[in-house]
């Protein structure tokens, strides 16, 4: 095991990860490339729990990083339908034009 | 051990600057591969072997699959590079600067757990021990261990164990969500690409005529 003086480093890049998400969602056009950064804003949590988990020496934080990989898995499910839809109309995969949601 | 993890954050982090910044969208794609599999290692490190084979089956096994099927289908072009001085970059950096920053100076001065007991061999969170039943073999000090694992359960019944007890006992009701959850999930899934599963029959000028009420709405 670690020690716990590694735990900052933990949430460091944890932190590091979640805002690099979080930059590439805000900055990429290229809807693909938006999900992987929220998968990767997924993965910052699931460290940060996990880290919490071992600091903590608790099993609760490893459940619920599970759940978050569920819900991720879902979602990925959901989104590259929604993109193969709107390739399968004749749209160009670019998130600036697909700013509406009706129609 | 301290080695091995901070060789695989950081190899972690770069990996996930090549998912940011990446022009090729199968290249972000790659690189989010590989920081799968790096925080899988760092869960392994972390005593999380549960979470270590969950991660790279569903992560780098599923999802990051169907993301390079999907990438190969849709063939998307490559993006334009942002200008270095795109007000959105410069504030997303500044984002990210700040909020590491902000995150590691909390965690180094112990603002993330209670400080009454810094400077002695265990932590605190909260004014309750933690980490203290290895010191000093007291179950009843930690209060986080609410379901009566005692600290050293994890090495005695392994943490895949331990795991699943929480999940079908404590956890019972919100992973049997997690079920509806995916099958909703299928379904619209389903739903969301049935247009693709029309076989040769489809009439093209209906076709034309479901595109244009798609773009530009009934008339």
């Amino acid at each position: 095991m670690p020690s716990q003086a590694m735990f900052p480093w933990l949430l460091l890049t944890a932190s590091f990860l979640f805002t690099l998400g979080a930059l590439g969602v805000l900055i990429r056009r290229n809807p693909l490339v938006v999900f992987m950064c929220i998968e990767l804003m997924l993965n910052a949590v699931n460290l940060a729990l996990v880290g919490y988990s071992s600091y903590l020496n608790s099993e609760e934080g490893q459940v619920f990083a599970f759940m978050v990989i569920v819900v991720a898995a879902a979602e990925v499910v959901v989104g590259l339908g929604l993109l193969t839809r709107v390739f399968s109309i004749g749209r160009e995969l670019d998130v600036d034009d697909l700013d509406e949601m009706k129609q | 051990m301290n080695v091995l993890l901070v060789i695989l954050l950081i190899l972690a982090a770069i990996s996930a600057l090549g998912v940011v910044f990446s022009a090729q969208t199968i290249y972000s794609a790659l690189s989010l591969v590989l920081t799968v599999g790096l925080l899988a290692a760092v869960f392994l490190v972390l005593n999380a072997q549960f979470l270590f084979v969950v991660q790279l089956i569903v992560y780098a096994g599923a999802v990051m699959v169907l993301f390079v099927f999907i990438i190969a289908l849709l063939d998307p072009a490559a993006e334009d590079r942002p200008r270095l001085l795109d007000l959105r970059l410069i504030l997303g950096v500044l984002a990210v600067a700040g909020l590491c920053t902000a995150v590691f100076i909390a965690a180094r001065n112990d603002v993330t757990y209670d400080t009454s007991c810094t400077g002695q061999a265990v932590t605190c969170m909260h004014g309750y021990t933690v980490g203290s039943l290895a010191a000093t073999g007291d179950t009843t000090a930690d209060p986080f261990h609410t379901f009566g694992f005692p600290q050293n359960a994890v090495d005695q019944a392994g943490n895949v164990q331990t795991v699943a007890n929480q999940l079908f006992h404590t956890y019972v009701l919100p992973f049997e969500i997690t079920s509806l959850l995916l099958l909703v999930a299928a379904i619209g899934a389903v739903y969301l690409t049935r247009r693709a599963a029309v076989g040769p029959k489809r009439d093209p000028q209906a076709d034309q005529r479901w595109k244009d009420d798609l773009v530009e709405g009934p008339d």
